[in-house]
Formats: C-alpha cells, sequence, structure tokens
C-alpha cells in the first residue's frame, strides 16, 4: 500500500520522464566516477601523475579512454594525421621507430612500457606524430582526447613540466644531431667539451710563495718547464711565474735572486674547476689573453694546467696561432687571413658540439681581438695621447652574439673636458675612425650599410653628447628613436677607457627607470612583428615577399627575443647587454620561474645554431650568409623544434605584453 | 482498489509503477534493439557485472549493477553506469534505478562472464519490479574464451585464471563490481581483436559463436 499511496502521478508528465533520465544521469555520473577511480589507482603509481593534483589526475581518469592494441598493430603513425590522442601505456610494450630513411634523434627504435606516454611533442603541436608506434606486445593504453590533453596541460603544472622537459630534451637531441653533421665534416677534431681533468699537465710544477727566486728558475730548469705555479701548503695557486716574467719582472727591474718568488709573479692567476670544458678555457684564453689557465678541484686546490699548447692538440686551427696571429700582426692583410681562421675555427668549434650561446660569445671574443688590433694598427698613424675614449661595438657585437656573417656596427665616445674642443676633436677621431672601418672591412666586417660607424659624425661623440642622446630618445620615444635604442642601446666597450661606456650605462639605466613610458613604448614597437606560427599551415614562409618560401630566423626569430630581452634587462636595472644573460638575470630580479625562461633561452639557442649552420653550410664561401631558411627543407624532428621555438618567442611576446599592458 | 487489483492480477506492468517509470518503460519497449548485423567497431557493446547477496538468482538479494560499454573497441568513462541497491530506498527509487539501467543498456548486446549468474539476478529484479522479461542478446565469456582463445586455456576455468593467462593485472585482493567490469571490458576488447582475426565480425555472428560454445561444452 505504501507504493499506492506516493503519488507521483501528480507531478506533471514532462516532469514525469525527467526523473528517469536524472536517474540515468546520475547513475552514469556514479559509473564515470567509479571507472576513473579504476584508472587513478595506475595513476597513483606512476610519474608524473603521482606528483599531479588530485584534481589534475581526476581530470585525467574521467577523460582517458583504455585501448586495446594486439602485437604488431600501428597505434600512431606519420600517416594518422595529426595525432588525437595523448596515449599512456597501462600494459605491454611499444615501440617508437622513427619515420622515414633519416634519423632525426639519437635513437632510432626506442622501446617503451607501462607508464610511458607518447607522442607528446605531436599532441602538444597538433601534428602528426614523427614516429611510427607500433605496438610490440598485447598493450593496453589509457588515450586522452588532446582537447583534454590541453586542458591538463594548462590546469597542471606538473604535468606541464613533464611535457615542457620531454620537449626540451628533444630540442637537446635535435642539437646533438646538428652537431653531428658537422662533426662527420671535421671527423679528426677532438671535443672540446672534454673536461680539464682529461686535459694537460696532472702534475704541475709548483713552488710556496716565499720561495726565493733562485731555487725558483733552478726548478724550472731542472724540470725544463717554462712556467711555474705558485702555491700556497694549502695547494691553493696565488700566481703564475713564466718566463717572460723572468726579462720584465725580474732583470730589467733589477730583482735580487733571493727576493721571493712571490715578488716577480703573476699575482691572482685565472682558475677553472676540472669539470669545466676544453672550450671554457679556450673562451678564457680568448676573452683575457692569457696562455695558462690553472685547475683546481671544488675546494679550490690546484690538481692541473692547461696550456694553449694542451689545447692546440685538440685543435687543428688552433686558438694559438690565430691569436699570435692577429697580436703580432703588422698590417691589414696579415689580418685577413686571421679573419678567415676565425671563421674556421669557429665552424671547428660548432662541430664540436659548442652551443650557439657560447659559441656567438666565441666568435665575439675572437672578432673582438681583430678588431682591437686593427684599432692599434692605425692608432700608430693618429695620436690620442692624454685624451680620454672608447671605441664601442653596437648591435649583435654589442651583444656578444655575432654570427659567421655580421657587418660593423661601432662609435666612439670621448671625454672633453672643454666643450669648445669637442668639435676639433671630433674632427680628429672622424678620421681615425674611417681607416678602422675600412679596415675592418677588408678583414671581412662589411661596413654598415645604416652607416652606423664610428665615421659617421652622428656616432662619434663625447660622453654628454651621448648621454644627451640617449636622454633624448628616452624622451621622445618616437618611431627612430626606438629603432635607434635597439641598436645602440646593445654597447660595448671594445677599446679605451671602458669607464666611459659604464658612465653611459649607468645613464641609461637611470633615464629608463624614470620614464616609464619609454619602456611601453619600446614594448609597442617589439610586438610589431611576431613569430611566424600559422593557423594551418606550420610555419608563414610568406611574410618576406622578395623570399617567398622563407623565414628570416633574424627578423621573426631571434630578434623577438632580444627585443624582449633588451626590455626586460632596461626595466630590471640589469648591465649586460647579451642576451641570454639579460634574460637569465632579468627574470631572476623579476621573480620569473627558471623553468619559464629556460625554456625560452632553448628556443632561443636553437634558433642561433639553425642561424649558425644554415650560415656556414648554405653560405658561399666568401660570401655573406643570410638568415633566410625554407623550413621544408629542414627535418621532421628541427620542424617540429623551430615550432616549439617560435612558441617559445610567443610566449614571452605574450608575457611582455601583460607585462607592458599593449593591446 | 484498481491498482491493487492490478498488483494482484500481476498484469505485464505492475500497476503500482510510479507514472514516469511507466512512461518511461512504454517507450523502452517500442523502441527498436540495436542492430546486430554491424562490425564490432560499429556496435556498442554493454559490458555488465553485479555483487549479489548469495549466489542464487531465485533467492538471493542483487546488490549492484556495474557496466560499461565498449564503442569502437574503446572503453570510455562517460559511457559507463553503476547502481547500488540499498536496502533503505524507497521502492520508487529502486523502479527508477532499473528503469534507468534499461536505458542505459539500450538493447545492446551485453557481455559479461557467467551468464546464468548475472542473467540470472537481473531478469529477476526486471520481473519483479518492473515486470520485463530481461532478455537480452548475450555474449557469456565464460563459454566463448575457451573456444576463442583454445591456446591460453581450453576448459571453463574462474575469471582470474584467465586474468592470469592474459597477463592482465589482476590487482590486490578482492576487485569491486567496477573493477571486474572493467576487466572483463578489457578481456572482452582482446577477444573481439581475435574474433576479427576469425572472420567473426559482426555482433551476431560473434552472438552465434557464443550460444554455440556454450550449447557445444553443455551437451558434448
Amino acid at each position: 500500500m505504501k507504493m499506492s499511496q506516493e503519488a507521483p502521478q501528480q507531478m506533471p508528465e514532462s516532469q514525469d520522464s525527467q526523473a528517469v533520465a536524472q536517474m540515468e544521469t546520475m547513475l552514469r555520473q556514479e559509473g564515470r566516477s567509479r571507472v576513473a577511480g579504476n584508472t587513478l589507482a595506475f595513476l597513483k603509481d606512476h610519474a608524473p601523475f603521482n606528483k599531479m593534483t588530485l584534481e589534475a589526475r581526476q581530470l585525467f581518469a574521467e577523460k582517458a579512454q583504455i585501448v586495446f592494441y594486439p602485437t604488431g598493430n600501428e597505434i600512431v603513425g606519420p600517416d594518422s594525421g595529426n595525432v588525437r590522442f595523448f596515449y599512456l601505456i597501462e600494459s605491454g610494450k611499444v615501440q617508437a621507430r622513427q619515420a622515414g630513411e633519416v634519423t632525426v634523434t639519437e635513437y632510432s627504435i626506442l622501446s617503451l612500457g607501462a607508464g610511458e606516454s607518447f607522442p607528446i611533442g605531436a599532441v602538444t603541436a597538433g601534428r602528426p606524430s614523427t614516429n611510427t608506434y607500433t605496438a610490440v606486445e598485447d598493450t593496453f593504453c589509457y588515450q586522452l582526447p588532446a582537447d583534454d590533453f590541453m586542458t591538463l596541460m594548462s590546469s597542471s603544472p606538473e604535468f606541464n613540466l613533464f611535457c615542457t622537459k620531454y620537449i626540451a630534451s628533444l630540442l637537446d637531441q635535435s642539437r646533438r644531431q646538428l652537431q653531428l653533421q658537422f662533426a662527420q665534416k671535421a671527423s679528426e677534431q677532438q671535443t672540446l667539451n672534454s673536461p680539464l681533468v682529461g686535459i694537460g699537465s696532472r702534475s704541475p710544477i709548483s713552488v710556496p710563495p716565499d720561495t726565493p727566486l733562485r731555487k725558483a728558475l733552478e726548478t724550472m730548469s731542472e724540470a725544463s718547464v717554462g712556467s711555474l705555479v705558485i702555491a700556497g701548503e694549502d695547494r691553493k695557486p696565488v700566481g703564475v711565474f713564466t718566463r717572460s716574467d723572468l726579462l720584465d719582472r725580474v732583470v730589467l727591474a733589477d730583482l735580487p735572486l733571493t727576493s721571493p718568488v712571490s715578488m716577480a709573479m703573476s699575482a691572482d692567476p685565472f682558475r677553472l674547476e676540472e669539470h669545466a670544458t676544453a672550450y671554457d678555457a679556450m673562451l678564457a684564453m680568448a676573452s683575457q689573453g692569457i696562455r695558462h689557465v690553472l685547475v683546481t678541484d671544488a675546494e679550490g686546490k690546484l690538481t692541473g694546467v692547461v696550456s694553449e699548447r694542451d689545447l692546440f692538440a685538440l685543435q687543428r686551427v688552433g686558438l694559438r696561432q690565430i691569436r699570435q696571429a692577429i697580436e703580432s700582426a703588422d698590417n691589414v692583410e696579415a689580418l685577413q687571413q686571421s679573419a678567415a681562421d676565425v671563421r674556421q675555427l669557429s665552424f671547428n668549434m660548432l662541430a664540436q658540439g659548442v652551443g650557439a650561446e657560447q659559441l656567438t660569445q666565441f666568435i665575439s671574443a675572437l672578432n673582438d681581438a681583430l678588431t682591437r688590433r686593427v684599432i692599434q694598427l692605425n692608432l700608430e698613424n693618429h695620436n690620442f695621447d692624454g685624451i680620454e675614449w672608447a671605441w664601442l661595438a653596437f648591435g649583435s657585437e654589442g651583444r656578444d652574439e655575432q654570427t659567421f656573417s655580421t657587418d660593423q656596427d661601432n662609435g666612439i665616445v670621448f671625454a672633453s673636458p672643454d666643450s669648445a674642443a669637442v668639435d676639433t676633436l671630433r674632427q680628429r677621431f672622424l678620421a681615425f675612425a674611417l681607416d678602422v672601418n675600412n679596415g675592418l672591412d677588408r678583414c671581412g666586417f662589411p661596413l654598415c650599410k645604416g652607416n652606423i660607424m664610428a665615421s659617421n659624425p652622428q656616432w662619434c661623440l663625447s660622453l654628454n653628447e651621448w648621454k644627451n642622446q640617449f636622454a633624448n630618445w628616452i624622451r621622445m620615444p618616437q618611431t627612430d628613436a626606438l629603432l635607434n635604442a635597439t641598436i645602440f642601446f646593445d654597447f660595448r666597450p671594445l677599446f679605451g677607457k671602458a669607464e666611459l661606456a659604464e658612465s653611459m650605462r649607468r645613464h641609461l639605466l637611470e633615464q629608463a627607470a624614470s620614464n616609464p613610458m619609454f619602456l611601453r613604448a619600446m614594448a609597442r614597437n617589439a610586438l610589431d612583428v611576431e613569430p611566424p606560427l600559422g593557423k594551418i599551415r606550420d610555419f608563414l614562409t610568406d611574410l618576406e615577399p622578395d623570399h617567398p618560401g622563407k623565414i628570416d630566423l633574424k627578423k621573426y626569430g631571434s630578434r623577438i627575443f632580444v627585443d624582449v630581452a633588451r626590455i626586460y634587462a632596461l626595466a630590471a636595472g640589469v648591465h649586460n647587454t647579451n642576451s641570454v644573460q639579460r634574460l637569465r638575470i632579468a627574470s631572476q630580479r623579476l621573480s620569473i620561474k627558471s623553468d619559464e625562461i629556460n625554456a625560452v633561452l632553448e628556443g632561443l639557442d636553437f634558433i642561433q645554431l639553425l642561424r649558425l649552420q644554415h650560415q656556414y653550410l648554405e653560405g658561399e664561401p666568401g660570401t655573406q650568409g643570410d638568415n633566410l631558411i625554407n623550413p621544408d627543407k629542414l627535418n621532421e624532428l628541427d620542424r617540429r623544434i623551430l615550432k616549439e621555438s617560435f612558441r617559445q618567442a610567443r610566449k614571452i611576446q605574450t608575457r611582455l605584453r601583460l607585462d607592458y599592458q599593449v593591446n | 482498489m484498481l491498482g491493487l487489483k492490478k498488483f494482484l492480477f500481476k498484469g505485464a506492468t505492475p500497476a503500482n509503477l510510479p507514472a514516469d517509470v511507466r512512461a518511461a518503460l512504454e517507450a523502452w519497449r517500442v523502441t527498436p534493439a540495436a542492430a546486430l548485423d554491424d562490425i564490432h567497431f560499429h556496435t556498442r557493446y554493454v559490458v555488465v557485472e553485479i555483487t549479489s547477496s548469495g549466489f542464487k538468482p531465485e533467492s538471493d538479494e542483487l546488490l549492484s549493477i556495474a557496466a560499461s560499454s565498449v564503442r569502437q573497441s574503446t572503453i570510455l568513462p562517460d559511457d559507463a553506469f553503476f547502481v547500488e541497491f540499498s536496502a533503505q530506498k524507497e521502492d520508487a527509487a529502486v523502479d527508477r534505478q532499473l528503469m534507468a539501467f534499461l536505458q542505459f543498456a539500450a538493447k545492446c548486446p551485453m557481455v559479461t562472464y557467467n551468464v546464468p549468474y548475472v542473467g540470472g539476478f537481473l531478469q529477476r529484479a526486471f520481473k519483479e519490479r518492473l515486470g520485463v522479461d530481461f532478455e537480452p542478446q548475450w555474449v557469456d565469456l565464460a563459454w566463448l574464451l575457451p573456444a576463442m582463445f583454445s591456446e591460453r586455456g581450453t576448459s571453463i576455468m574462474p575469471l582470474d585464471h584467465w586474468i592470469e593467462a592474459f597477463g592482465l593485472d589482476a590487482g590486490n585482493g578482492r576487485r569491486n563490481a567496477m573493477e571486474n567490469t572493467l576487466m572483463l571490458a578489457r578481456v572482452f576488447q582482446m577477444l573481439l581483436v581475435r574474433a576479427v582475426g576469425k572472420q567473426i565480425d559482426t555482433a551476431a555472428h560473434l552472438l552465434d559463436e557464443s550460444r554455440a560454445s556454450s550449447f557445444l561444452r553443455r551437451n558434448h
């Protein structure tokens, strides 16, 4: 009777039918949550899911479908079109095979087991998979639809990090692959990536600082070595004494042989830790003009010495030869050969696995030496005794980011105590600068088409004139001023009085800090060019009407990073000019997450490496390479990573847009 | 009074059914059964498992139903169903729950392990509560597996033996109803691949095979 007392009949007809429907919905939800519970039990044992929040795992579990692939079945491959699912192996084994004949990653076949997932790069990029994934055992997978995958990426930082790291490891693989291509061209070369622990002398001769000179010289003579390390009892090096010191500091200085060796040594010698690479030692020698690098353990105790000769053993075109040739060149003709050697050496280093960031710095260091020599040679004809001045490098040279093809961007700053004398002084510097510019041109640094050269009266200024110029650009950020800012604010002193440049820098940072509108204008300017990512196609290749099918990697690639780096550097008061350093330091000061910035820097590094590769491999010998690449000619993985790199460019632009509220 | 009479008379549809269930039932009765002549990939199979208070369908209590579909050879969390019958639940709610299961199953072919047990409990519940003769097209894995995977086992064995034979992770301890359903669903996914390999490529064909396997085993 209880049943008949219930009066569902009183409910209106439409509501009646809904009651069962509602019940079905409820019980379906109950079913879904139990299926999800089953999946959750699997997820809690596998990274990265076990580190994700319960909400994120729940999202995965409620959306992931279960599929079965019998042995031998292809799960996803290049022909299956854009990847629709992210796969997580529940049980069984899946083999990843490179499609096509060219292997682009270091593995050609990779075996994946329970808890591993694929194809992360392709599903992130929404493109077909490069690899063919085949079940080599009966395999069950969870498959998460691409949309839900993207939702999970954006809502779970742990999952995002996992995928980003995976893509970064692809970047790394591709870079190594790129290097392999070069290495085949320079096969005799040993690696510059080897740690110092295996190079040079392992048992360097050392004496305590209070050793009398005579005893020190006898020790050198007995061991027939040209140099001695001076180290305390704790084996921490305090100085170096070489044969050349004997002439300058002992014989000519009339120092008695009973004096302690510490009076004649070069104090505070340059040191590197054992795990630093031959490349690091080479860079130090090139940039500091030294011939020995002391090697220490983690506690700073001496364990070895690496000389230029040791590094020469690693290098066919030796650093020593190039530097010596540069420093002893007595005319521009001799420097021309050195310029060619710099190029050859850089190429060898590229082949040996030196990253783009280090390599561009290295090219810059040697080009600096070349430029200094050209300046020195010309100073023989121009006398500026008693005048404080400095030669400035701008643009990519100022940022230590030179690639193989770089034209001149330079200027002069001079101090003038008397404002009436400025113009007279300028005339003298201009005549000198014209000689230097022409000399550099003959050494393979073409004259600047935009006439940004020290021989242009506009860029040969007194310290006060430079400061005023900077202040004007910042106060009135018109189009020209902003363009100039992107070139001239990346300055670096190459020769002469570095303090002048430092004074310019302090002035610049102060001005920028007190004019927020300027940075905003810079930001707006930097956002004018966007990375060439297509909505339908991967890349936009028709942005340059004169070069259909090609992408300008400088204009649409590296410059985006460089522009953003400059703005953040100015905003955060960073003194560095190098974009990587600028981004690293600024991100710390502005509390940008290091994972985020590392991904951005990887992107920049990859684009720079592609530029270097392109300029070397595609450039006609003796001509300037360009930055135009055809993405269709890249291998599949490089295309994918280039796309990811452009995404990073877009990401950092988005950040800039938000930070400066540019719409 | 009229209701009571009908109840005593045991008409096709119990008179005490809530109107919404009655309406839904009528709609369900006239919906056509799912077509069985399409390939497996286009067929929705409903894998079902139950729990009960004992092993006798005629006297023990049905406690829960857990079901999941296998569509396009895929198990979809969005197409699953679970109901637990609690003793305190008012009858109208139970009727709605059973009706909801009929709607979920949508007259698709059903898959389970040991039809006499699962089907027996379901049949009694639907007969008693909704007056429905619950006679879906059953695929009985208990009989079909030894016929299709003779290299892994040739006789009727407990489900756990099959799980082991397939190298699946049986989990620790007792599985709940949904865990069991999902295990059956995975086994069924494997079975579908095997079936296609034997040119058994439609639901109708598979159902024939299931019937034949149980007939052969029971009679020979």
